[in-house]
């Protein structure tokens, strides 16, 4: 039972954290319709530098600023939202399957060069060296992993809220008018640019902020975790939970990144011995279908996107108006 | 496995267990162990195999501390987040004290710091070489519970050199696989090769997955080497070295013991690999070793060449063993705590096949202690759970490799410090 | 330096096949196919086993061609697996794509594609094993065609080369000569429109499929033939057949061929520039400097 209940935590953690960057990508494409490629550098971004940051000095490379954790994290974000500054204003001019493409190459570039550039990043042998925060004091059993959970839920819960805001507010209604017709957003004398640039980076911090959590979780980083199957599963997830709605983007990731990890865990409970070493492939198969058929029957995701646009403003308008009558 | 050797393996478990009275009640109840390996990678599948190969044989010898092993396999998928998280099922709900894997350093670093060292679990990677272990024990982190089979890449990288000085080569191109592996053997060959008066050419790195590796070998032959030195694995290795003997590349090829695989071989062609020499940690100077390989050839109808597999045979061995000295219900901690009891250089040397379990068997419960001869050589742990053994040079022949020398220890560590 | 050019080219035939299946129907359909290059691994399986089943049939088959390690198996297996291949293409189109196309948007079907192409993947290694084959294990040596600057050639990539530009020849007279290739062009312009002139498109969208499919296969078959086939090939070429594509401009077949091409030398010459470890970025590199200049590739156009 409390096995039970230890890896539930844990895989919420995952999920959770999971959840963070698919909010980051919703913004960016859900809202305003950038085709970000290239997830998993700006993931990858926050995880290093959360850990170079923050972590223990180390002989072969740089780091081992040993910063508090609450800086060392956000100057992960930072490094994130830098990298998406200087990504966006190369590439955000591209449109959909251009821009994918670009900063696909982006991501690549970022994993190769994690790899390659052992003074920068440990190189293939990734970074290590970082003391999870506050484990002197918690130990790290259940009770640290249950609090960990908990400061995750949080931040999900805050950049939940953050992003459901910022969607109902007049920039929120900007982000999808650039989305949808940016002439018009122009004529009435907007900067797409700008707006798509700010949008850009504002969703790389959060994809930073959720590889800041990942890296601290592991309390390790290695090129391995920055390759390009993160930026498909985050990208799945989304449109699996529903491209534009905050909610299903959340779900999306916890029926995923569930789906992921069950198949597997259900072939080697109930796979019959002589099959037991082409699980791997059986799993990779399970998945394929699982995403297949979610969009076959659903191709619009779980939850459909919520045009609020200026609509619930009259009617809550009209609802006080109402109440005074 | 198939389903008659399966039943061949419980039915001569059963033997075993009347034949030694009590035990056979014994068989009724069942040890989990947990593995996480890739067993959707190429390389990735033999590992495993070998592995639940290792827990037959165990099972064949009456299992372990009383009970049946039953190995619960996952797949890694190459995917530190895949992988931690299968680590963490296996942990929390199959309940298991003892893991073997990663394969990838990757992976089997963040399943150490954040699955097993936090429960209190033994794991053993049968592969996973990055210094980086290395580093976390000296700082008391991994809590003695990390043990891995790989021995350090110092040896191997020594002994390719030594192969280069003998055979007379003035110049040595290079390729590594670019991973932590790779790219630490590649840089202490270079060192050791030059710190011989043997010019390195040209030092390439070889990026997986990639779909052709034309550039990477005209750029290796650029320096027109006597010699190609190649730390790779087999589906890179038989496109480079095709491409590089069809180039006119030499056929001096030295080469790490991942490449030591029957597809390579074969793929290659025997006929371009006469002057081929690999290297690999060695197997003990006893019959068991070949015991071993006529064993496992009757099981896979191959002899055990293939990057890793003898290594995850050790793995599987040793964690069992240690299991079955920490006897009934030890938690991960015990179990890693009797690995040095059956990696005694004191003890009673017992060979790697389900005969040495069962004498290991009788001696550890007579308060005893093994020496377990291994697959990879008389295997022995230092403080961090690091492996040093001897090493052979190797050939390739029509059936699979022979050894065509043998360096001992002490041989490999005075030629690493007559090079340092 | 020479030598890197050359190499490219070669290599870049190959790609270059795989992005006009890819380019048209990225055009046509409007979404990024990531499971096509896996339509390059159906197409070297299928040769495989139809070249051992026509060896095992009539044995003189199995001479190889001239200098070649190409034998007469396989290239009559090469045609027999095109047909499949393309008939794969439209299988997979109609059991999966079609039914997500009538429902959902760009990005349903991009990921359908992603989940077809794992399922692809696992399958092939599932049937094949996960380890490598050959249609050949001779080792054909390269001429050298000059000493100085040396250059290297293997003839089985000069035939793919030619066979490459034939098949691109006979594609071009297809588009430029024949109704449906007018037909085509229409459609991939304005497809109400086409269809309003009484154009089918479902009939236009199963051609693309089974001309996709084919040279897909013809150019797995090719890849095979100069490198090793094992169930991650499509993976392994995924990315610069994308890469081409897009660099090409969607939609350009013209521009596929270009883009394979630029993409092949540029991978081919990043070795030039770079260290080798950062070799995979360098297509990517390419694409990006491509895009500055020109943000929808060299031939594509502007598209609302």
């Amino acid at each position: 039972m409390i096995g039970l209940l230890s890896y539930l935590v844990f895989f919420a953690t995952v999920a959770a954290i999971l959840s963070i960057a698919v909010l980051g990508l919703n913004l960016q494409w859900g809202n305003t319709g950038l085709f970000n490629g290239g997830v998993v550098a700006f993931f990858g971004a926050g995880g290093y530098g959360t850990l170079i940051l923050g972590g223990t000095p180390q002989a072969d490379h740089l780091g081992g600023f040993a910063l508090p954790y609450l800086i060392a994290l956000s100057g992960g974000m930072a490094i994130a939202g830098l990298l998406a500054w200087g990504v966006g204003i190369l590439t955000l001019r591209l449109r959909h399957d251009y821009l994918a493409i670009a900063t696909f190459g982006v991501a690549v570039a970022f994993e190769n060069l994690m790899r390659n550039a052992e003074g920068l990043a440990g190189g293939a042998k990734g970074l290590r060296g970082f003391e999870r925060p506050l484990r002197q004091a918690l130990g790290d059993g259940f009770t640290y992993n249950l609090l960990f959970l908990i400061f995750v839920l949080g931040l999900l819960i805050a950049t939940y809220i953050f992003l459901e805001r910022l969607i109902r507010s007049p920039y929120g209604r900007l982000l999808r008018a650039i989305r949808e017709d940016e002439t018009a957003a122009m004529s009435l004398g907007k900067n797409p640019a700008r707006i798509r640039l700010a949008a850009f980076i504002a969703g790389s911090v959060i994809m930073g902020l959720a590889g800041g959590l990942y890296a601290t979780f592991y309390a390790f980083i290695s090129p391995q975790d920055v390759l390009p199957i993160l930026t498909f599963q985050i990208w799945a997830m989304l449109i699996v939970g529903g491209a534009g709605n905050n909610k299903g983007a959340v779900m999306g990731t916890f029926l995923i990144w569930g789906a992921w990890t069950a198949s597997g865990w259900g072939l080697s409970r109930f796979a019959p011995l002589e099959v037991q070493l082409y699980t791997g492939s059986l799993q990779f198969i399970l998945i394929g279908v699982v995403i297949v058929g979610m969009l076959l029957w659903r191709p619009q995701g779980l939850f459909e996107e919520k045009l609020v646009v200026s609509q619930s403003g009259r009617a809550k308008h009209l609802k006080q108006q109402g109440v005074r009558e | 496995m198939t389903k008659t050797s399966f039943k061949r393996g419980v039915v001569a478990g059963l033997t075993t267990g009347m034949m030694m009275g009590g035990a056979a009640l014994a068989q009724d109840c069942t040890t989990k162990i947990g593995a996480v390996l890739p067993t959707s990678v190429d390389w990735g599948k033999p590992i495993a195999a070998t592995a639940q190969y290792a827990v037959d044989l165990a099972n064949e010898a009456g299992g372990v501390a009383g009970c049946k092993v039953e190995m619960v396999l996952r797949d890694s998928q190459v995917d530190p987040k895949v992988g931690v998280d299968a680590a963490k099922a296996l942990v929390d709900l199959d309940g298991v004290q003892m893991l073997l894997g990663a394969v990838s350093s990757g992976v089997s670093m963040p399943i150490l710091t954040s699955v097993t060292v936090p429960a209190g679990v033994m794991q053993m990677s049968c592969c996973s070489s990055s210094t980086a272990f290395t580093g976390l024990s000296q700082e008391g982190k991994t809590k003695g519970l990390f043990y891995r089979t790989f021995a350090t890449s110092g040896v191997q990288a020594a002994v390719g050199a030594m192969v280069a000085r003998d055979q007379g080569y003035k110049s040595v191109a290079i390729l590594y696989k670019n991973d932590d592996w790779g790219q630490d053997i590649g840089k202490l060959v270079a060192k050791d090769l030059e710190a011989l008066g043997i010019s390195v050419t040209g030092s390439v790195a070889i990026n997986d997955a990639q779909p052709s590796y034309r550039a990477e070998v005209t750029e290796a032959l650029k320096g027109n080497p006597e010699a190609l030195y190649m730390a790779i694995y087999p589906k890179e290795g038989t496109s480079v070295v095709r491409e590089w003997l069809s180039l006119g590349g030499t056929q001096n090829m030295i080469v790490a013991n991942a490449l030591k695989s029957d597809e390579f071989r074969d793929n290659v062609g025997l006929q371009y690999l006469g002057n081929t020499i690999g290297t690999d940690t060695a197997s003990p100077r006893s019959e068991s070793a070949s015991a071993f390989v006529s064993q496992y050839t009757a099981k896979f109808g191959s002899e055990p060449n293939g990057p890793g597999l003898s290594n995850s045979y050790d793995a599987t061995m040793i964690g069992l063993l240690a299991m079955e000295a920490a006897g009934t219900g030890a938690t991960g901690t015990e179990i890693a705590a009797k690995v040095s009891a059956v990696t005694d250089p004191n003890g009673t040397p017992i060979t790697a096949d389900a005969a040495g379990f069962s004498k290991a068997k009788e001696v550890l419960a007579g308060g005893g202690t093994v020496f377990y001869q291994g697959a990879t050589g008389n295997v022995r742990f230092d403080d961090n759970g690091d492996v040093s053994a001897p090493a052979v040079m190797w050939s390739f022949t029509e059936t699979g490799t022979e050894e065509t020398q043998y360096i001992s220890l002490e041989e490999v560590d005075a030629f690493m410090a007559s090079v340092k | 330096m020479i030598q890197n050019l050359v190499d490219g080219v070669l290599v870049g035939s190959i790609l270059s096949l795989g992005a006009i299946g890819l380019t048209m129907a990225m055009h046509m359909l409007r979404f990024a196919n990531f499971s096509h290059a896996e339509l390059l691994s159906i197409g070297a399986y299928s040769a495989l086993v139809f070249d051992g089943l026509f060896e095992v049939i009539y044995p003189a088959l199995g001479s190889a061609i001239g200098p070649l390690s190409l034998t007469w198996a396989l290239s009559l297996a090469i045609i027999l697996s095109m047909v499949i291949t393309g008939a794969s293409a439209v299988l997979i189109d109609r059991l999966i794509f079609r039914r997500v196309r009538a429902k959902g948007g760009e990005l349903s079907m991009v990921f359908a594609s992603f989940g077809v192409a794992m399922i692809i993947r696992n399958i092939l290694g599932l049937i094949f094993g996960l380890g490598s084959q050959l249609y050949s294990k001779d080792i054909v040596f390269a001429m050298a065609i000059s000493r100085d600057p040396l250059l290297l050639i293997k003839p089985d990539q000069v035939f793919s080369l030619v066979a490459a530009l034939i098949i691109m020849i006979i594609l071009h007279l297809i588009l430029s000569r024949t109704t449906f290739g007018y037909a085509l062009r229409a459609v991939a312009e304005n497809p109400t429109l086409a269809q309003v002139s009484g154009i089918n498109l479902s009939r236009m969208i199963l051609l693309i499929w089974i001309i996709g499919g084919g040279l897909a296969a013809a150019a797995g078959v090719f890849y095979g033939l100069s490198n090793q086939i094992n169930p991650v090939l499509g993976r392994d070429l995924v990315l610069p057949i994308f890469a081409a594509t897009i660099v090409g401009g969607i939609g350009s077949v013209y521009g596929a061929v270009l883009g394979g091409f630029l993409v092949g030398i540029a991978s081919n010459l990043a070795l030039v520039v770079l260290p080798s470890g950062y070799s995979p970025s360098v297509p990517f590199l390419i694409i990006l400097a491509v895009l500055m200049v020109r943000p929808t590739g060299l031939f594509g156009e502007e598209r609302l």
